[in-house]
């Protein structure tokens, strides 16, 4: 954990911030004050401009969304470009890309934790909230990729007046069990951790308002150590839990695919290259959003260049695990003698989807190439704009795999070319400002920070052994 | 994934690591010297020169053109590979990880890393009958059925004698080469007392990874995926991987026990270093099981008649039993039983779970391997015999001579890592 | 330092001490351990590293709860899937058996997640005694900065060892910040605050307001047309058989044949053949035109098998397993399918049989434009043998083969 400036840092120059009070090193009489203020000043002052402006673009985006929506329920799913034999493309397409950039906050809290990342705690709370708002995202297209918003409810094992059950042996079926309880557990997790938080907020509030709200959702923490030491297992339970958990939900979103007989779609490294695929993803977007709130939101003193330098290292690492699965399929592909697989990866080389292929192949294969410099890795602009390419490259390789297998069926005769209508592009952008409204009313309104998680890593939580008290 | 502390190298203000025996300097005081390493690669590698002798005794008196001696020699092969690889990747990820927990236990991991020419040296009963023309064991080498099979044909390109080969030729001389440079960098660092190996060890770890997984992955195919050339599966690589890693930790826990048997490092390799190799296996053996899973059911599923031919051979008649062996053994029982914190943290728990692991994933290679012994069908019972022991007793015993021999004038530590205080210091809840 | 207040009524609850480290507080920690003191606790903002042995707090049993929730999930996908997909249920899916293990496998490892998260975050929050709306230590101003940077220590006067003076004195020994008194807490209310009481119960009941609508509405009859939810959908622009047209003269929407034309394959002038008659008498014997021999039985079975069996059954005796779901299900309005090898239909003649195959009768369909003509013939052939079979004797069994029966 790098530091908020160590407590005899007073020489920290007060950088101008323009009237952000947001901004400008914390205050507090110890390292642990600091950190307090530092995040719960996200909260307690007003926002600086840059959010007022951030927050109407999304809710522009926003509308649009529930506007596209709108119109797709009033007129069916003709409003899309969907048609034979490419049945489904934008809907599921942005059902995996979202359900894989809710990948990251889990791994970072689960996976890091139990790896003993400490640099994790810098970025825990914000990469878990925006897994929870990818989540919702992604759990929107399910619902709505029939246009009939009313009927998902027979994916759930109801007994009804139909005298029918779901069908547990689709792997859609397991979606759903498989995303619902990562949501759930995504939640809890996210939840469990905001507890102390919330408690902190509560105890320092001014106004009566926010005394009852947050009193309510901390549920009368006051930081007992025998509560912490029930707490802090059942935290450990809950990372052991959600750890295979992330393996399992993108493993079962690649079931969908791999089970069929499609070329393309079926091969058997689908469920561990999706899933090296989601925190790839899911790691650009946590370093999409936090390069400018650590920018703008005066949170640089808690996640430091080092911490932006470890998930571009993540990005890397996870890209060359997707380069891996990409050169595996095309190998695969020839060394399987299969025709069909054989035409399926020619196809992508050089068929009509061939700009998709490469775009995805620059963006996720090309692009975090450029993290090997360290120079590069420590330049945030650089980050944030390979941050935003690798999604870009992560939403086209989902089409990619999608679109090309679908468009090429076994028969010429059944060949097509899906083209997306203007609705289809203002879905996707919409629920990019679902997810951004609710980034930024997060940071606005929750703690942004993991603040008992950050003060337990300080080199001051230590307890010395040898001497006596402070003093 | 490998257990790592931050690497902290890169920023000066960063605290607050579990770890705060920072001010404590490297206090090893223990015997790091293995005076008896010559005479027991001595003693080890004799029996398993007898052990690979005897097996090709056996083989060539079989008088089946060497059909059950390659089948049988095979599986021990590259289940003596998968340990070997299992330590060069373990290596190369402390490095790539930066990790601090293990500095003090990874000379004995370099060691193992650093003995795969000794397996270059083992491939020969398996390459030298190929490039005989002796095609008992991998059917592209039939020029009579590679002709008449379009499949096969195609594949011929990548499927043949010289190429095969060359491909052996490559993948051993860059684990050759990885698994010296580590151990002669950190052996080197012993003398010199350089400061600041990690960060250059580092550096060379990344693309060294990269060329391992994709080395790694291809041995895996060449060596078991074209045993039954038609069948193909993507994953096949990682599945190799993830039981390399699971053998990997397992016997590393029995080296470590035999060592501290004989009064090395008992006090510098602590409960909580067992306790991570521990979790390590945990966690790989469920990995393993994940890795099983999806390729399994990827293909039960479609049941694609040119891929399920595979499981079809391997889960029906003997091999039904050997499947549902490894589902309760490779998974269930290991994951029940090294779920307990206590297990792993008790030395004959831990040693009970290493044993069983190595012989499972024994089992494990046995059933990739074996049976496509039957694929022309005169397959009754399981095919074990003699053979198969004889050639495990001599990979092994090779493999373990190799290490050993590495280990005669060295440290048993690498005193002169700057993290080494860390890991010593290191603790395990 | 607070002077020790002595306003009567407020019971000396006991004695809280603030320190500015961890430190300090684990310090002080051990040494009121080992004092020997059971009720008391400290309060940090953060876990603190190594305190639960200063305190002597033992490991929670948390883990087991945990462990039995897992299993209880994996228990509930199991039961959950075999019960909905073999037993209640059972429909074939992609040629996989009603229980598929492997497929089965996702939805049990989500369960057991599922219940063991659940369970980790509820059974820390009720073992924790959580919610817990007031704490005599909230009169403490200084007691805010527990969640912020101080850390603090209460020793509990309904302890045993609890002893005023002593105590106080033990806790100068460990050079706190601050010593206090704490006191019982007259002013606020007990229990939960009026108003999150009443909010909560407005809440709940709210929640089962949607529920009483859905009972209600499965209760109710209505003689109102159903609700379309998709105009489009349930009215679709386009002709369907029997529906008028505008847009022909004569106003039907099925077009009649072109005069003096007949379409392909369909010239019936064998009446035997074509119509199951013989000099307008339904014909009692098989037309000339197709053989009856092995092959035409086979095929008949085949056909047979797969029009007929649902219904009438695989032996012909109208247990179909359409047949029998519907009379699991207890539809009241489901006639059976009749028991072929039996009664009047023996007697039928071929050709009547071969005319109800195509043309249906009460509740059957008419076959005719599925099962071609040859077929039809070739499916009576079959019904003939079924019934043959349906009332056969030992006598009809070749003498060789008699031994294998009982």
């Amino acid at each position: 954990m790098a530091a908020v400036a160590q407590p005899g840092a007073t020489t920290v120059v007060q950088q101008s911030a323009g009237g952000n009070p947001w901004a400008g090193p914390p205050e507090g009489e110890n390292v642990f004050g600091m950190i307090t203020q530092n995040v719960s000043r996200l909260t307690e002052a007003k926002p600086p401009r840059a959010w007022y402006v951030a927050f109407a673009i999304a809710l522009a985006l926003l509308t649009m969304f529930g506007l596209s929506l709108a119109y797709l329920f009033y007129t069916g799913i003709g409003v899309w470009g969907n048609m034979v034999p490419v049945a489904w493309c934008f809907d599921i397409v942005n059902f995996v890309f979202w359900v894989g950039i809710g990948h990251a906050g889990t791994l970072i809290s689960a996976i890091l934790y139990l790896l003993r990342q400490d640099w994790r705690t810098a970025i825990n709370r914000a990469a878990e909230a925006m897994t929870i708002f990818a989540v919702v995202c992604a759990a929107i297209f399910p619902g709505i990729h029939i246009g009939r918003p009313w009927l998902p409810y027979w994916m759930f094992p109801i007994p009804n007046q139909m005298g029918m059950w779901p069908q547990f042996r689709s792997p859609l079926e397991w979606d759903v069990f498989a995303v619902g309880t990562y949501a759930t557990v995504s939640l809890l997790f996210w939840y469990m951790g905001m507890i102390p938080d919330f408690a902190t907020f509560r105890d320092r509030s001014t106004t009566k308002i926010r005394r009852i709200a947050y009193g309510i959702v901390a549920m009368g923490w006051r930081g007992s150590s025998r509560q912490w030491h029930r707490y802090e297992r059942a935290y450990l339970l809950l990372a052991a839990l959600a750890t295979p958990l992330v393996l399992s939900v993108h493993s079962v979103v690649s079931f969908d695919f791999a089970t069929s007989q499609l070329p393309g779609w079926h091969t058997t490294i689908f469920p561990p290259y999706f899933v090296a695929g989601a925190i790839f993803g899911g790691f650009a977007m946590v370093v999409t959003l936090l390069v400018p709130a650590r920018q703008f939101f005066g949170l640089k003193y808690i996640i430091t260049l080092r911490h932006i330098e470890l998930m571009t290292k993540v990005i890397l690492g996870t890209g060359m695990l997707v380069g891996y699965a990409y050169g595996m399929e095309f190998f695969i592909a020839w060394y399987s003698g299969s025709l069909y697989e054989g035409f399926t990866f020619i196809n992508r080389l050089f068929g009509p989807y061939a700009w998709a292929y490469w775009t995805m192949i620059f963006c996720n294969v090309v692009a975090p190439q450029i993290f090997w410099s360290r120079k590069m890795r420590r330049n945030v602009w650089v980050a944030f704009a390979v941050g935003v390419i690798v999604n870009v490259g992560m939403w086209f390789e989902r089409f990619v795999i999608i679109g090309t297998s679908l468009a090429r069926d076994f028969l010429p005769s059944s060949w097509g070319y899906y083209v997306p209508t203007p609705t289809d592009y203002t879905t996707l952008g919409g629920s990019f400002g679902l997810f951004f409204t609710l980034f930024l009313l997060f940071c606005r309104y929750l703690p942004t920070v993991a603040m008992a998680e950050v003060k337990a890593i300080m080199p001051e939580a230590h307890v010395q052994h040898g001497h006596g008290g402070a003093h | 994934m490998a257990k790592k502390d931050s690497d902290s190298e890169h920023d000066a203000p960063h605290g607050g690591h579990e770890d705060h025996g920072g001010d404590s300097t490297a206090a090893v005081t223990d015997d790091v010297r293995l005076p008896g390493a010559a005479r027991v690669a001595q003693i080890a590698g004799g029996v398993g020169v007898v052990g690979v002798l005897a097996t090709i005794g056996l083989g060539v008196s079989a008088g089946d053109d060497l059909r059950s001696f390659s089948f049988a020699y095979l599986t021990a092969y590259v289940y003596g590979l998968s340990i070997a690889l299992g330590a060069l990747v373990w290596v190369t990820l402390q490095h790539l990880f930066a990790a601090r927990w293990s500095v003090v236990v990874r000379r004995v991991g370099e060691l193992f890393a650093a003995s795969t020419p000794v397996m270059a040296l083992l491939a020969l009963p398996i390459l030298v009958p190929v490039l005989m023309g002796n095609h008992q064991l991998y059917e592209w080498v039939d020029h009579a059925a590679v002709e008449k099979d379009h499949i096969l044909h195609h594949k011929h390109a990548y499927l043949n004698e010289t190429f095969f080969a060359v491909r052996l030729v490559v993948y051993f001389v860059f684990w050759a080469w990885l698994g010296r440079y580590w151990l002669t960098k950190s052996v080197e660092q012993d003398r010199t007392k350089a400061k600041g190996l990690h960060a250059k060890l580092y550096g060379v770890s990344a693309p060294s990874m990269i060329a391992l997984a994709l080395t790694l992955s291809f041995a895996a195919i060449d060596l078991i995926m074209s045993l039954d050339a038609r069948w193909f599966s993507t994953i096949f690589g990682v599945y190799y991987f993830s039981g390399a890693v699971v053998a990997w930790h397992s016997l590393f826990a029995l080296v470590l026990f035999w060592l501290q048997g004989q009064g090395k490092l008992v006090k510098s390799v602590s409960v909580h270093h067992f306790h991570d190799i521990g979790k390590m296996m945990f966690a790989f053996t469920v990995f393993w099981a994940y890795i099983a899973f999806s390729q399994y059911m990827l293909i039960w599923y479609a049941n694609v008649p040119e891929e399920t031919v595979w499981y079809q051979e391997r889960t029906n008649g003997p091999w039904q039993n050997v499947a549902w062996f490894l589902v309760v053994g490779h998974f269930v029982v290991p994951f029940l039983f090294l779920l307990s914190r206590h297990v792993k943290r008790n030395r004959a728990g831990l040693k009970l779970g290493a044993v069983w692991l190595l012989f499972v994933h024994w089992v494990d290679m046995f059933w990739l391997v074996k049976p496509s012994l039957g694929r022309h069908g005169e397959l009754h019972g399981l095919p074990i015999g003699v053979m198969d022991v004889t050639a495990v007793v001599g990979v092994l015993g090779m493999l373990l001579a190799a290490a050993a021999w590495n280990a005669r004038d060295k440290n048993l530590i690498p005193l002169e890592d700057e993290r080494l205080a860390k890991s010593l210091a290191f603790t395990n809840s | 330092m607070a002077a020790h207040r002595p306003e009567g009524p407020p019971k000396l609850l006991g004695v809280v001490a603030e320190y500015e480290t961890p430190t300090a507080l684990v310090h002080a920690a051990e040494k009121v351990r080992d004092a020997g003191f059971q009720h008391w606790d400290t309060y940090t903002p953060f876990p603190i590293h190594g305190i639960d042995p200063a305190m002597g707090i033992r490991p929670t049993r948390l883990p087991w709860i945990v462990l039995c929730a897992g299993l209880t999930g994996l228990t509930t996908a199991a039961l959950l899937q075999w019960w909905t997909n073999a037993v209640d249920y059972p429909w074939v899916i992609s040629g996989k058996p009603f229980l598929s293990i492997p497929a089965s496998v996702p939805v049990y490892f989500e369960l057991t997640v599922l219940f063991s998260a659940l369970t980790a975050l509820g059974a820390m929050i009720v073992i924790n005694g959580l919610p817990e709306p007031h704490h005599p230590l909230d009169l403490k101003e200084r007691f805010g900065r527990a969640t912020d940077d101080r850390f603090f220590l209460y020793i509990q006067a309904r302890d045993p060892k609890f002893d005023e003076s002593a105590t106080r004195a033990l806790l100068e020994s460990t050079h706190p910040e601050d010593l206090d008194d704490v006191m019982e807490d007259q002013s606020s209310p007990a229990g939960l605050p009026r108003p999150l009481v009443i909010g909560l119960a407005a809440l709940v009941c709210a929640a089962i307001v949607p529920f009483v609508l859905f009972v209600q509405a499965r209760q109710t009859m209505t003689d109102q047309p159903r609700i379309h939810m998709v105009p489009d959908m349930d009215f679709q622009l386009k002709y369907k058989t029997q529906k008028a047209s505008a847009f022909f003269a004569d106003g039907r929407t099925v077009r009649p044949q072109e005069p003096a034309t007949i379409a392909v394959g369909q010239l019936d002038e064998d009446e035997h053949l074509h119509h199951g008659r013989v000099e307008g008498e339904y014909a009692r014997t098989f037309p000339s035109a197709l053989p009856v021999d092995e092959a035409a039985m086979k095929r008949g079975q085949t056909q047979y098998d797969i029009f007929c069996a649902p219904c009438h059954g695989l032996s012909g005796a109208g247990d179909g397993i359409v047949s029998r779901r519907a009379q699991d299900k207890e539809q009241s309005m489901w006639v059976p399918p009749t028991n072929l090898t039996q009664g009047y239909l023996r007697r039928m003649p071929v050709g009547q049989m071969y005319e109800l195959i195509g043309k249906g009768v009460r509740n059957m369909p008419a076959y005719g434009p599925q099962i071609s003509i040859e077929d039809r013939w070739r499916i009576v052939l079959y019904v003939r043998a079924l019934q043959r079979a349906g009332n056969a004797t030992i006598e009809d069994v070749p003498a060789a083969e008699r031994g294998g029966l009982n």
